[in-house]
């Protein structure tokens, strides 16, 4: 569950950054249109490749259940997190990525 | 309603919401707590020892004490101890009545001695569970105002995301610290981001009652002969009627291990034993709620009780049947383990706090006209009564409930009625003074008293039991110490809510008092 | 749309019909819907039964939301009945049939 975890995680932040607002509002520049476009692909195929792990481990339907909770409170999260510290909204999401080789080769 | 189509969903979003919206926040807080249910009811009897899990003994040890207590019983039930709950329930039923529910008794047993539990008489979680859907009322007039309820929040979040125009476009939005604007932020966020879960908790509520409140469907392809429905749909229900004649029961543990080979190591939740002292006994060998999400109610092995011939091994699920279930099995979540039982609990605190942020909203919008002449109409003041006493009442109500429990003597006479009276008389007070003190002040001192409350829970526990903080972490008894700790945190919460609507420096937007209250939920 | 004291009785009593039509209209026609399902569909009866039962709900949303949705409460009386009449004829059909 915590590979999906990260990965959901920084799907989310990619997606976020994807729109103009957000991205102003945490990296204070406008994303380009290619930048835009990137960071969504990136975010979609984070969020849809999550369900692999999570299937992987504990099978289709309690895996889908996992995926569905980790989805929705990592979204939580990422939205709390952006108003208070917006900051540490990001570096999760990086650490996040870093981590997540190491969670699938302790998980997989 | 000469306005768009969205103006009117809108409109109903606002009056279902508001109308069902105070029971609607205590079934969802009840709900949220009793995916804790069995953790709940090891604090509340802190006296029944967990013991290592070997079910042939627990069986053995259950079904011995049933011969001496009811030989001649018309069933019996055990249910056996998990790692959560570590109690061996037997429960049985001296004579069937057709008509009538109940002439049920209900044992726990200590797995290893056999004994009766003695623990201090105590509903514990069980009590938040049955609130949750009973609400409190005679048979079936709880189970039908909770499902109607249910109807409702299921109308209200349709209307919610028609209404709702920017779904995406505001999806990661969250501005804190904007008066109305951020109850709105915050009433979107938890109810859009979490949106999955709303449905799936709303409509499954629908599915577990449907039989009850929809029974057209039935009764046009059954006629009159409704338990013909039940008895295809459940085929262990059908079982061989009594001879009459005595016979002897057969030990279950060889049956229960041919159970688990035919489900490849799945494991056992139940057994039932019809005419336990006839010829034609009948065991059923119940499948867990644990193994899949998919909950199968029909899941069994059948025996004859005094040949141990295997009778049936129920087939698989039909597709409307497995969907059913699967509603049923994600609403209670039995399959969860620790982490995923953490997430659904959090799920309901954030359908909590949209419910409550809701409310709250309704009230802020309209107090806005009113702020000037300092008088607030009638119909104001009661729906902002409502608020504090079904919010922060609740609150106080459920810590009142865990007070009683470790205050109230062990031998006093109808000792879990009485703590259940508590809870209620808690929550009545709280009305009581929420109408006597003005809204702020009723906030800040029910917010406060409820901290108090909860804060000093652990503190409560080490003065009166030999089960705290210190014990209980030290010996790995997670679920003792995680009840002290939520305790703790739920009651720095509520103090933090407190204080940030007391110290409110612009006093003119009303709402913004109450904004700690979102978080709040979170905490509990 | 505040029901406010200000509010004129006629508003208040199409709101009040508009409620009815969607609280007991709508149970009606999700009631009669189900039981079309149950008799029509070509599964066991027992399913067809659970299938009609589970989605009978998604027929009570939906009436409600036309009994709002709709310009005046006779439209919303209306809305709900006709497919309630409509539905009663073919459950009337499948009742028939199955007796048959």
């Amino acid at each position: 569950m915590l590979l999906a975890l990260l990965m959901c995680y920084a799907g989310f932040t990619a997606l976020c950054l994807s729109t103009d607002r957000h991205h102003g509002e945490l990296l204070h520049s406008r994303p380009t249109p290619r930048r835009r476009l990137g960071l969504r692909v990136a975010g979609w195929l984070l969020l849809t490749v999550s369900i692999w792990p999570a299937v992987a481990i504990a099978g289709w339907g309690q895996g889908l259940v996992e995926w569905c909770a980790v989805l929705m409170l990592s979204a939580l999260l990422l939205v709390l997190l952006l108003p208070y510290r917006p900051r540490l909204a990001l570096i999760l999401a990086g650490v996040g990525l870093l981590a997540s080789p190491v969670a699938a080769f302790a998980t997989l | 309603m000469k306005e768009g189509f969205r103006q009117a969903m809108a409109w109903l979003h606002t009056w279902a919401g508001l109308i069902f919206g105070w029971l609607l926040f205590a079934i969802f807080l009840t709900g949220t707590l009793s995916y804790f249910k069995d953790e709940i009811s090891h604090w509340m009897q802190p006296e029944v020892q967990a013991r290592p899990l070997d079910d042939a003994r627990s069986l053995t040890v259950a079904q011995t004490y049933l011969q001496q207590v009811a030989p001649t019983a018309a069933r019996w039930f055990i249910t056996l101890p998990d790692s959560r709950d570590p109690g061996l329930s037997v429960m049985w039923q001296d004579k069937v009545d057709p008509g009538k529910r109940g002439n049920f008794i209900q044992k726990t047993l200590d797995p290893v001695t056999g004994q009766a539990v003695q623990a201090r008489e105590s509903m514990g979680g069980e009590f938040f569970y049955r609130f949750h859907f009973q609400l409190q009322m005679p048979h079936p007039w709880g189970r039908w105002l909770s499902t109607i309820a249910a109807m409702v929040m299921f109308i209200a979040l349709i209307t919610g995301i028609i209404t709702h125009k920017k779904i995406f476009k505001d999806f990661f939005t969250f501005r804190p610290r904007k008066g109305q604007r951020s109850w709105l932020d915050g009433h979107n966020a938890v109810g859009v981001l979490v949106l999955p879960f709303h449905l799936m908790i709303t409509y499954s509520s629908l599915v577990i009652f449907m039989s009850m409140v929809m029974p057209a469907p039935i009764l046009a392809s059954y006629g009159n002969d409704t338990r013909a429905f039940f008895s295809e749909v459940f085929p262990n229900t059908n079982n061989a009627p009594a001879s009459g004649q005595p016979g002897t029961l057969l030990p279950l543990v060889p049956m229960y291990e041919q159970a688990r080979a035919q489900w490849a190591g799945g494991h056992v939740g139940r057994v039932a034993v019809n005419n336990p002292g006839d010829m034609n006994a009948s065991v059923n060998v119940l499948r867990a709620g644990s193994d899949s999400v998919v909950h199968d109610f029909g899941s069994t092995v059948s025996f004859n009780g005094s040949t141990g011939e295997l009778l049936r091994v129920s087939g698989g699920q039909s597709l409307p049947a497995a969907i059913g279930g699967s509603f049923y099995g994600l609403h209670m979540g039995h399959f969860a383990g620790p982490v995923l039982r953490w997430l659904y609990f959090i799920c309901g605190l954030a359908g909590t706090a949209m419910i409550g942020t809701g409310l709250v909203i309704w009230l802020g919008k309209r107090q806005l006209k009113h702020l000037k002449s300092n008088v607030m109409p009638f119909e104001l003041r009661l729906v902002e009564v409502l608020n504090i006493a079904s919010m922060s009442g609740l609150m106080i109500a459920i810590a009142a409930f865990f007070w009683a429990n470790r205050l109230l003597p062990v031998t006093f006479a109808e000792r879990s009625g009485w703590e259940v009276q508590t809870f209620f008389i808690a929550w009545g007070l709280s009305l009581l003074h929420a109408i006597l003190r003005r809204g702020r002040q009723g906030w800040v001192e029910q917010l406060s008293v409820g901290a108090l409350l909860f804060i000093a829970i652990p503190l409560l526990n080490a003065l009166t039991t030999s089960h705290h903080l210190g014990v209980s972490l030290a010996t790995g008894d997670w679920a003792m110490a995680g009840f002290d700790l939520t305790s703790l945190a739920s009651g720095i919460f509520l103090g933090w809510a407190a204080w940030k609507m007391q110290h409110r420096t612009v006093p003119a937007p009303k709402v913004e008092r109450t904004r700690g209250l979102t978080l709040k939920q979170e905490a509990n | 749309m505040k029901s406010k004291t200000s509010l004129p009785v006629s508003y208040r009593l199409a709101v009040t019909s508009r409620v009815l039509a969607a609280v007991v209209g709508g149970y009606l026609m999700a009631s009669l819907a189900s039981i079309c399902l149950a008799l029509w569909l070509p599964t066991s009866r027992a399913d067809a039964v659970i299938t009609g039962m589970m989605s009978s709900f998604v027929f009570y949303l939906l009436a409600v939301l036309w009994c709002f949705a709709c310009r005046s409460a006779a439209r919303a009386w209306f809305g709900v009945l006709l497919p309630s009449a409509a539905f009663a004829t073919l459950a009337g059909v499948g009742l028939w049939m199955t007796r048959v």
